[in-house]
């Protein structure tokens, strides 16, 4: 357990903000030991095990921006194992200021790539991020969503490449219903709407299941349901409206309507 | 793109699909990817999408045991047809005071749906065949 005084400065500044200086010593340790001597694997197992709560602490930092959160949590942790792995201690900096750029890094590769099933080449994502970019755009200037032809020329691509873009979105990974909205970014207190929405479903048969079930949906959810199906807005309209893309309301509104069908489903004498 | 065929008739596609909820996944895309291919705008596909989806899983769950699903479209100039039928052994139609049911007629510029008895009266099958039909118009003030 040699070789940690030359940080020791750090360390002790370490300390003070993290809580992690007892783990520092084992990684010199680790770095003694030869490849193939099982001590190695124990060192690694309680390094991992010990910075656990950076990743955690790291994955709630990206929470609330619709990738669920136990997927963070595990991708946090996949970073910090490859940091933990890569990490010299002979470098002179210290673990933290090494590991926390390298696990933030593989949560926002994730957030760019492993949002989308795996086959979706990049270059169909970057088509697809076009798109959106561009139908935004358009919206604005034409009054209404644009049609893929109206895309087509406006990006100059021909029908089958605008086809292929939109047909990618599908494929991007529909989020988890549970997660939550960030509070930041809803702008229209649904207080108002609700009463409305009330008296909209009134009529409807299993209103009386339908009703919880509409409670309980997370509050993005439950507002773009009420904008569309009690105020008839547009899918563009209400993109502008929650600061999303048309594409993801629409991914939204699928999943929601799903998950009503299912809760009713499950419930069909409407007790 | 097709806005009908070369003679200006409308264009129809059908499926005959497993009536399982599992199946909504292809007969959502392909109702996107006819809506796509005839220059819907993006707001009308993905109404289309999401209706023929509701259609669907409401029939699905209808279906008798084992029963296909039969999706038509009839792609013309101005809309898109779309009639989902399920043979079943009730003779009731889906209702139209259910949330699903506003959810087509909100997405949708026409929506319906009956019941056909039995082809053969003295059939012992004793099946109906379940329609839901749904049409959505190109939006207006559109080229093409």
């Amino acid at each position: 357990m040699t070789g940690t005084q030359s940080s020791r400065a750090a360390r002790d500044q370490d300390s003070s903000a993290t809580g992690y200086e007892h783990l520092t010593p084992m990684f010199a340790e680790m770095a003694e030991l030869p490849e193939d001597d099982p001590r190695r694997a124990e060192l690694r197992n309680k390094l991992v095990t010990g910075h656990l709560p950076l990743a955690e602490h790291i994955a709630a930092r990206f929470s609330n921006r619709g990738v669920p959160r136990e997927d963070l949590v595990q991708v946090a942790t996949l970073g910090l194992i490859n940091a933990v792995d890569r990490f010299q201690p002979d470098r002179g900096t210290d673990f933290l200021s090494f590991a926390v750029p390298t696990v933030m890094g593989e949560v926002r590769r994730h957030f760019r790539d492993a949002s989308w099933s795996m086959h979706v080449p990049r270059r169909l994502k970057e088509l697809n991020l076009a798109i959106n970019a561009a139908s935004a755009e358009l919206s604005q200037r034409l009054g209404r969503a644009p049609t893929p032809s109206e895309l087509g020329r406006h990006l100059d691509l021909t029908p089958e490449q605008v086809y292929e873009g939109l047909e990618a979105g599908n494929a991007y990974h529909s989020m988890s219903l549970d997660e939550a909205l960030s509070p930041d970014a809803d702008s229209d207190p649904l207080g108002d709407t609700l009463g409305q929405q009330d008296e909209a479903l009134a009529g409807v048969e299993n209103y009386e299941s339908l009703r919880p079930l509409i409670e309980s949906l997370p509050e993005r959810e439950r507002q773009i349901l009420t904008l569309r199906f009690f105020r008839h807005m547009t899918q563009t309209q209400i993109a502008d409206r929650i600061g999303i893309s048309q594409m993801h309301v629409s991914r939204l509104l699928t999943r929601t309507l799903e998950n009503l069908r299912q809760g009713l489903l499950a419930d069909p004498d409407g007790k | 793109m097709f806005e009908g065929t070369e003679d200006g008739s409308p264009e129809e596609i059908e499926l005959r699909i497993g009536a399982v909820l599992t199946n909504l996944p292809i007969i959502r895309s392909l109702a996107a990817s006819i809506a796509m291919r005839a220059d819907f705008d993006l707001d009308s596909i993905a109404d289309l999408r999401l209706a023929v989806d509701e259609a669907c899983s409401t029939l699905i769950t209808q279906g008798a045991p084992d029963a296909a699903l039969t999706c038509a479209f009839r792609v013309s100039v101005d809309e898109i047809r779309f009639v989902v039928t399920v043979p079943s052994t009730s003779d009731a139609k889906p209702s139209s005071d259910s949330f699903g049911w506003r959810v087509l007629t909100t997405l949708t510029d026409h929506t319906a749906t009956w019941v056909d008895g039995p082809d053969d009266p003295n059939s012992q099958a004793d099946t109906h065949l379940v329609h839901i039909e749904l049409a959505k118009r190109r939006t207006e003030g559109l080229p093409g």
